[in-house]
């Protein structure tokens, strides 16, 4: 043996570790199962919404109007995701847990953080191979859409982009928590148990504490599903992409600081507390960011085109004081229907709820309980209303305004589309498995062996 | 952390250790795992850490490597403290048992170690070789016999390139013939001016292969030195009757 090279170690290529990591992987079974659950899972939620949105179209074709209310969107690309999202949920946490669990039940991380890479290199390859993970994971709903475009369906690539964003940073996010548990737990089973509590807890924050008042609905929003909502109806929220970015940086930071075995309890959780000091202030930054762009083609987010350019020049603060709790059916009316889009269409808007952290039953018998207040440049109005229609007019109103004229062909006409979704179920339950299973077959293989390194006795 | 400089053991008196660990202590709870373990390690040597099962030797080994946080005492190299984010660049610990990223193949295990230490395709084919790997590069890590689990470990090993190794249990799984192999690999390492460090439990085997050793019971040190030192002390001959003699 030839003398070794002296202590000091040059920095290693960070190629060769996202090779080691894909390659964990690729041969491990986590990921091509969950492929081929995926099948049938988005096979059959496809063939459902384009069935649905078919009996719809038709009955558009004998009444024009009720066109307009067909949206790809809404009928075939979120339900087709609500699939994917399924799978995300219960299943990618194992594809995620396997890049850090193995390892720990093995005790190969015992070998790894001894290699000249530092932590934080290893937890970004670790995320890095997560990510392609999701994007292996994500090819039969890819599928569904190029399906659904060759039976002549519609796509608006702004907010089908948009929903792939949203489900891509919900896939980050989940992959993130899945790895932290890997991190925190000495098996994958535990790991899996941690993950699935994040991940089945959110239903339980979704179903038991959604539309409560106070602390109750602050909590109920930290819901991983609510991560996904607002890109499902077709909003880009800069603060909320910028929260779900940081939460996948908190997990991942958790990861890297519970990764290393030799490291003392008291400084991980001294580290972690920092971790999660700064996730928190820049998760409170985040919610004061207001800004959200809203991407669909139908403008369901905005109002009118002319009314969202005459809002634009009302320049002048506009205070809102809601007299309702917030679990109201009638504020979650107003809510989506006037003021989240004033507060996108006006540069100063404020709502105040006055019966903040009050419950329905307590306050309804107030007798201004569902009262608006609109109040711009020193002038008060108030209505009942929930809708855009009668609060815009007494905006302008009040703003010395004219009703803005609506802006021609700024209607949206649909899409309807009798297609055949039993047309994709052969793709979906034959041809893509077979696919699957062959390129399984393929990553198996072993891989080229160069001459130099069998010279002395190999049988390869 | 307590700084136990006038216990450490120097074989060589005046002669700079490469390590020196220094009242290393560890503890599970009420369970004392380790207590006051002080030695040195000279550069070059083949130090044998000898003990029953149970006597704290992986303990000791991953608490020198840095991947088990202690209670106290100090690792210094070269007489300086060895702060645990510098210890990968002076250590590498092989631990016993293991099969590291089992479903992967042998050749993309050993590619990986080499990539990562920038070792050249010549140098890892002769690090192949001397472990006699070529039959199963194409067979993936869990398929292994335990013997050629253990040969891909050292040969791990090998590809590293830190002046100090410690190995636990490395020649565990091999028949005589395949042990005896081994050593002569051991001895090469070590005379290539290599440091290593063997938690061994078989004594005929560590009295073969090691220049001193640390004999360790109930996670405390019986004794430190070479062979002639030891029978010196408790005037017994063979490792064995040492070892008896003073646990």
């Amino acid at each position: 043996m030839r003398s070794p090279d002296p202590v000091v170690l040059h920095r290693a290529p960070y190629r060769a570790l996202l090779a080691k990591e894909l390659n964990e992987v690729l041969s491990g079974r986590a990921l091509w199962t969950m492929l081929l659950i995926l099948c049938p899972l988005v096979g059959y939620s496809f063939f459902q919404a384009v069935s649905l949105y078919g009996e719809a179209s038709a009955t558009a074709r004998d009444q024009p109007q009720l066109a307009s209310g067909l949206s790809p969107l809404d009928g075939v690309e979120v339900p087709t995701f609500g699939g994917f999202y399924l799978a995300v949920t219960l299943l990618f946490p194992f594809v995620a847990i396997r890049a850090l669990g193995r390892e720990k039940e093995t005790g190969a991380l015992r070998l790894l953080v001894q290699l000249p890479y530092r932590v934080p290199t290893l937890i970004t390859a670790k995320m890095t191979v997560i990510a392609a993970a999701w994007l292996i994971a994500i090819i039969p709903a890819l599928s569904a859409l190029v399906l659904w475009a060759v039976l002549g369906g519609h796509l608006y690539a702004p907010e089908t982009l948009n929903l792939l964003l949203g489900q891509l940073l919900y896939g980050l996010l989940v992959g993130a928590i899945a790895l932290f548990a890997a991190a925190v737990s000495e098996s994958s089973a535990t790991a899996a148990i941690v993950a699935l509590a994040f991940t089945i807890g959110s239903w339980v924050l979704d179903f038991a504490l959604a539309g409560q008042p106070g602390v109750l609905q602050w909590i109920s929003q930290l819901s991983l599903t609510q991560a996904l909502r607002s890109f499902e109806q077709g909003l880009l929220s800069v603060g909320l992409s910028i929260g779900i970015l940081a939460a996948i940086g908190g997990f991942a930071a958790l990861a890297a600081v519970w990764l290393h075995p030799g490291v003392p309890m008291r400084v991980r959780v001294a580290r972690s507390a920092i971790c999660v000091a700064i996730v928190a202030a820049v998760l409170a930054l985040a919610t004061q960011i207001r800004l959200s762009v809203d991407l669909t083609e139908d403008r369901r987010n905005s109002f009118p085109a002319a009314d969202q350019r005459a809002l634009a020049e009302l320049r002048e603060p506009l205070l809102i004081t809601v007299h309702m709790a917030t679990e109201d059916p009638r504020y979650v009316d107003l809510r989506r229907n006037v003021l989240a889009k004033l507060e996108r269409a006006m540069p100063h808007v404020t709502v105040r709820l006055a019966t903040a952290g009050q419950s329905v039953v307590g306050s309804t018998s107030e007798e201004n309980y569902g009262e608006i207040e609109y109040s711009y440049a020193g002038r008060t109005v108030k209505t009942r209303s929930t809708s855009h229609r009668e609060a815009l007019p007494l905006l302008y109103g009040l703003a010395g305004r004219s009703i803005p004229t609506p802006l021609p062909g700024d209607d949206y006409l649909g899409y309807p589309l009798v297609g055949d979704g039993a047309l994709a179920l052969p793709w979906f339950l034959g041809v893509l498995p077979l696919l699957i299973v062959a390129a399984w077959w393929w990553s198996r293989r072993a891989p080229r062996i160069p001459a130099e390194l069998i010279k002395n006795g190999g049988q390869s | 952390m307590m700084t136990v400089l006038h216990t450490i053991d120097h074989a060589v008196v005046g002669a700079p250790a490469l390590v020196e660990v220094a009242g290393l202590a560890k503890r599970y709870g009420e369970h004392r795992a380790l207590a006051d373990i002080s030695f040195a390690i000279q550069p070059g040597e083949v130090l044998g850490l000898i003990g029953p099962n149970g006597a704290g030797k992986t303990t000791l080994l991953e608490a020198i490597a840095g991947l088990l946080p202690i209670d106290g005492g100090d690792v210094l190299w070269r007489g300086s403290p060895l702060p645990l984010a510098r210890r990968r660049a002076c250590i590498f610990y092989l631990p016993d048992g293991l099969r590291p990223w089992d479903t992967q193949f042998v050749s993309q295990v050993i590619g990986f170690f080499a990539a990562a230490y920038g070792r050249p395709e010549s140098f890892v084919a002769e690090a192949i070789a001397v472990l006699g790997l070529p039959p199963v590069l194409r067979k993936r890590v869990g398929v292994l016999s335990k013997g050629y689990g253990r040969r891909l470990m050292l040969a791990l090993a090998l590809i590293t390139p830190h002046p100090l190794l410690l190995m636990d249990e490395p020649f565990d799984g091999f028949d005589l013939k395949q042990t005896r192999e081994i050593m002569g690999v051991v001895r090469d390492v070590a005379g290539s001016g290599r440091t290593l460090m063997l938690a061994i439990h078989q004594l005929l085997d560590a009295e073969r292969v090691c220049d001193r050793f640390v004999l360790l019971a109930d996670g405390r040190m019986r004794g430190v030195g070479t062979l002639a030192e030891l029978q010196a002390r408790t005037g017994k001959a063979g490792l064995e009757e040492v070892f008896l003699a003073l646990t």
